[in-house]
């Protein structure tokens, strides 16, 4: 199980990279091992402003559809359109190519609320 | 939020009951536990035949003119999954927080919840296991087996589906009771071999067991207190409320 230290994480299993004003938002190695294989992810739209913890895309694996969440609240500034034909990438490479969306952020202090990478791995070691 | 052992759950017998808003009904009890609600069983059958969608399955699989001529109403899923046609069968949902064990994987919810209905089918004296997992399959629910399901020999007689959020899930699932006179070959735009399908499942009818909703549905109710320890509180499920999902 994977924890890159340079990430962020929510205790909803995202992982977030911070990048300036940009956060790039995936699910994590263990969220993707929990859910399975997964068959489709719904995408948000580019544009669409989102505030921390509220849904925003969704995950279906294994016929089981599950909520992801912004981590912090922004705009949609992009979406990683190549889920929509090969979702299994979040499976294969959770931290790399299959990252879901980057939002830019309305509130840089938000991130100051994330889990940085030791504290992400102790809440899924104590489960 | 409670968790979903050691608690009494709320148990909504909704056999006989409809026309169907179930999909409302069972988002509901998800939303009554996520609000601190207890874990719900709730057991139904539908009075129209109705062919439920995975969340995100196109429509365009559908046979809308099929579905209209053989009066075959169409119901979306919060779940995933595929179309599944009901009306010959007893449909089981379960809303419940998400174990606070660590054992929270899709897969072992579903082996959790499998284990009530194994030991519910075993009552009629029907042998079931959890189905093989042949990964995503096409349209057809009942066309494919996954990990969700459950097998009697190699024909699926029961599959399912989940939907999770914050931490707690609904899962539900249908088990073949009969065959009706149309399938889902006869509903979806894909050609299907009937034979193939039929030859893919089999029914309680089939099998020589109790097939009435009610006798199937005390059995699994059964399952649930015998295998996981549930104890039921009898109760009704509050008109449904409107869903934070736009179904169909």
């Amino acid at each position: 199980m994977e924890f890159p230290e340079q990430l962020k994480y929510t205790k909803e299993h995202e992982w977030v990279a911070i990048d300036g004003a940009r956060a790039r938002v995936g699910i994590t190695d263990y969220a993707q091992d929990a859910l399975g294989d997964i068959v489709f992810v719904q995408l948000p739209k580019v544009g669409a402003a989102v505030a921390a913890n509220a849904t925003c895309a969704e995950v279906e694996s294994t016929k089981s559809v599950s909520d992801i969440y912004a981590p912090v609240s922004g705009t949609i500034a992009a979406v990683n359109e190549t889920l929509n034909d090969t979702p299994e990438i979040v499976n294969r490479d959770p931290y790399g190519a299959g990252w879901i969306f980057d939002v830019d952020l309305t509130d840089a202090a938000e991130v100051d609320g994330l889990l940085d990478a030791s504290a992400y791995r102790a809440l899924v070691e104590s489960d | 939020m409670p968790t979903a052992v050691g608690v009494t759950w709320r148990l909504i017998d909704d056999v006989g009951c409809g026309p169907a808003d179930h999909m409302q009904r069972d988002l509901a009890m998800l939303d009554d536990v996520l609000a601190g609600a207890p874990p719900a069983l709730r057991v139904y059958t539908w009075s129209v035949p109705t062919l439920s969608l995975g969340k995100f399955q196109s429509i365009d699989e559908i046979d809308n003119d099929a579905c209209e001529r053989l009066g075959v109403a169409l119901a979306r899923r919060p779940t995933g999954g595929a179309a599944l046609l009901h009306g010959g069968d007893l449909t089981y949902s379960v809303a419940m927080p998400l174990p606070e064990d660590g054992h929270t994987g899709v897969q072992e919810i579903y082996d959790w919840l499998a284990r009530a209905l194994i030991a519910g089918l075993a009552r009629l004296g029907v042998d079931s296991a959890v189905a093989r997992h042949d990964g995503p399959g096409g349209p057809v629910c009942f066309a494919g087996q996954q990990g969700a399901d459950l097998r009697v020999g190699d024909r699926k007689v029961c599959g399912s589906a989940q939907v999770r959020r914050q931490g707690a899930v609904l899962q539900h699932g249908s088990i073949l009771l009969r065959r009706l006179a149309i399938d889902e070959c006869d509903l979806v735009m894909t050609p299907y071999d009937k034979q193939a399908l039929r030859a893919a499942t089999i029914t309680l009818d089939e099998l020589g067991a109790p097939c009435e909703a009610s006798v199937v549905a005390d059995a699994i109710v059964t399952g649930f207190m015998t295998a996981l320890g549930v104890a039921f509180t009898p109760t009704t499920l509050v008109a449904a409320k409107d869903s934070r999902d736009a179904l169909m």
